[in-house]
């Protein structure tokens, strides 16, 4: 942890500010929010790493995906994380949404998120203890200080791909497209 | 002239770098009081570097100028303000003053708010005003009190008979000390009177649609008005301070008993609030009041 060094928050307070103070934004898309409570409470205190739970998107710029995301929940996910302010990071929290996990079979079920929204990690488990919420957090540190927590630039680039994919799995969306880029053929 | 266009520009940074000290320290304190370890002291400054980089989104041109607007009234209002020995503008103007330039940060944000269109910030903000129903009554009434026992409206003018120890909070206007303390919570918006921006409930209520450098100001706004008044209180009931720095340790006891209400009360709803807030203040402050008017 390098959060008191002074140079460094000379040099990229951006990357700092990023690093350290990391919202994460009340989101229950399934059982692996029950992990939560005991990170932010008194056992696992997420505080003194910087990391909050807030209640809207316009404040958060973590977003953590814990645990299946059935279709219906796509939808707001879509939303919850098109409303968030760049620079974002998402993380999918437990196996379900890597690859389906234990409900790799379901007919209502995302099997792979990182097609509809780009994400900058994965924990895997079912479920992750609560430690491992806390190695993701310094692994997603890492990545922000070498400049590869991107996925919301890719997003943006490549979001002709994306819309595809969630109006495969959605029909026709309710909301207009973000950006105009990607095309859908890259 | 010189020294007072220094202390104009003074006054305002020193409340935010107190103001982002005491939010700190906020946060630290309750997380102590909750058995965790906390975050460290200088988290919200953190906060703030990270909100002024990030994207933000506006909703219009009164939801930018609401929350300047809300920002200055609270600059305003500091450079009233008594501060240890430096006072920029506090003599041109008394608590009337005061009391009406309070109204207009709240008013910003409520602008502001507006513009956003959200259902859960005007729920917040008709929370927010329907507590200030319920504390500016008592509010009012102990200033009135003070300006009848000391015979003036100038804030400075009660700071200087406070002088040699002579503290209001040990003189008969104590009732109405004990009052202002009281409905302090309510003011600053902690709990127990966190009703207005209740994040489990409304979604953090008036704050819901700032993000990125709105937010950052919002906070700013938020550290601010923490600082005035609890720099009221401490000019009011007191003593004020002979410099700064007795002035800042004064200030920092009474906000860290104030953490500590924050950090073991649970949250009212909104009309045990107003039952609590028209009851006892108001009879504290009243026969505060009554008792005053006796004795003089």
């Amino acid at each position: 942890m390098d959060r008191n060094d002074i140079k460094k928050w000379f040099k990229s307070p951006d990357k700092m500010g990023d690093k350290y103070s990391l919202w994460a934004i009340y989101f229950c898309t399934g059982c692996g929010i029950i992990e939560i409570p005991p990170v932010i409470t008194a056992r696992w205190d997420a505080e003194r790493f910087g990391v909050i739970p807030v209640a809207t998107p316009r404040q958060s710029n973590l977003f953590l995906i814990t645990g299946y995301v059935s279709v219906k929940t796509l939808r707001a996910i879509i939303r919850t994380y098109e409303q968030m302010p760049e620079p974002k990071y998402t993380v999918g929290f437990g196996s379900c949404p890597i690859n389906g996990g234990m409900y790799w079979d379901s007919y209502n079920t995302i099997k792979h998120l990182d097609k509809y929204i780009p994400i900058d990690g994965w924990i895997a488990g079912c479920m992750p203890r609560p430690e491992a919420i806390f190695v993701a957090v310094t692994h997603l540190w890492t990545l922000i200080d070498q400049g590869k927590a991107k996925a919301y630039v890719k997003y943006r680039e490549k979001y002709g791909l994306y819309r595809k994919n969630q109006e495969m799995a959605l029909g026709k969306l309710d909301w207009p497209p973000l950006y105009t880029t990607g095309g859908g053929n890259d | 002239m010189v020294i007072n266009i220094l202390e104009i520009i003074i006054s305002p940074v020193l409340a935010f770098i107190i103001g982002i000290f005491f939010m700190g320290l906020f946060r630290k304190i309750t997380a102590r009081l909750h058995w965790r370890y906390g975050p460290p002291v200088i988290q919200p400054f953190l906060d703030l570097i990270k909100l002024f980089h990030q994207q933000g989104f506006s909703h219009g041109p009164v939801f930018d100028l609401g929350i300047i607007m809300a920002l200055a009234g609270s600059i305003v209002l500091i450079l009233f303000i008594p501060f240890g020995g430096i006072c920029p503008i506090s003599n041109s103007g008394g608590l009337l003053v005061i009391i009406y330039i309070m109204l207009f940060a709240p008013l910003g944000i409520a602008l502001s708010g507006g513009e956003a269109a959200n259902p859960n910030i005007s729920i917040g903000i008709s929370r927010k005003l329907i507590l200030a129903l319920g504390y500016e009554v008592s509010f009012l009434l102990a200033l009135l009190a003070l300006m009848t026992y000391y015979n003036t409206i100038s804030l400075v003018d009660i700071v200087e008979a406070q002088d040699n120890y002579k503290w209001a909070l040990f003189s008969p206007l104590a009732l109405s000390g004990i009052a202002y303390f009281i409905i302090m919570p309510a003011m600053l918006g902690i709990r127990p009177f966190d009703i207005a921006g209740a994040p489990q409930e409304i979604s953090t209520g008036p704050a819901i649609e700032y993000g990125g450098k709105y937010l950052g100001l919002f906070n700013i706004w938020h550290a601010l008005s923490m600082f005035v008044y609890i720099a009221l209180f401490v000019d009011l009931f007191l003593g004020g301070g002979s410099n700064p720095l007795t002035f800042f340790i004064k200030m920092l006891v009474v906000f860290i008993l104030l953490t500590f209400i924050h950090g073991v009360f649970p949250r009212f709803r909104i009309e045990q609030a107003i039952k609590y807030l028209w009851k006892w203040p108001v009879i504290i402050s009243l026969s505060g009041l009554i008792l005053i008017t006796v004795i003089r």
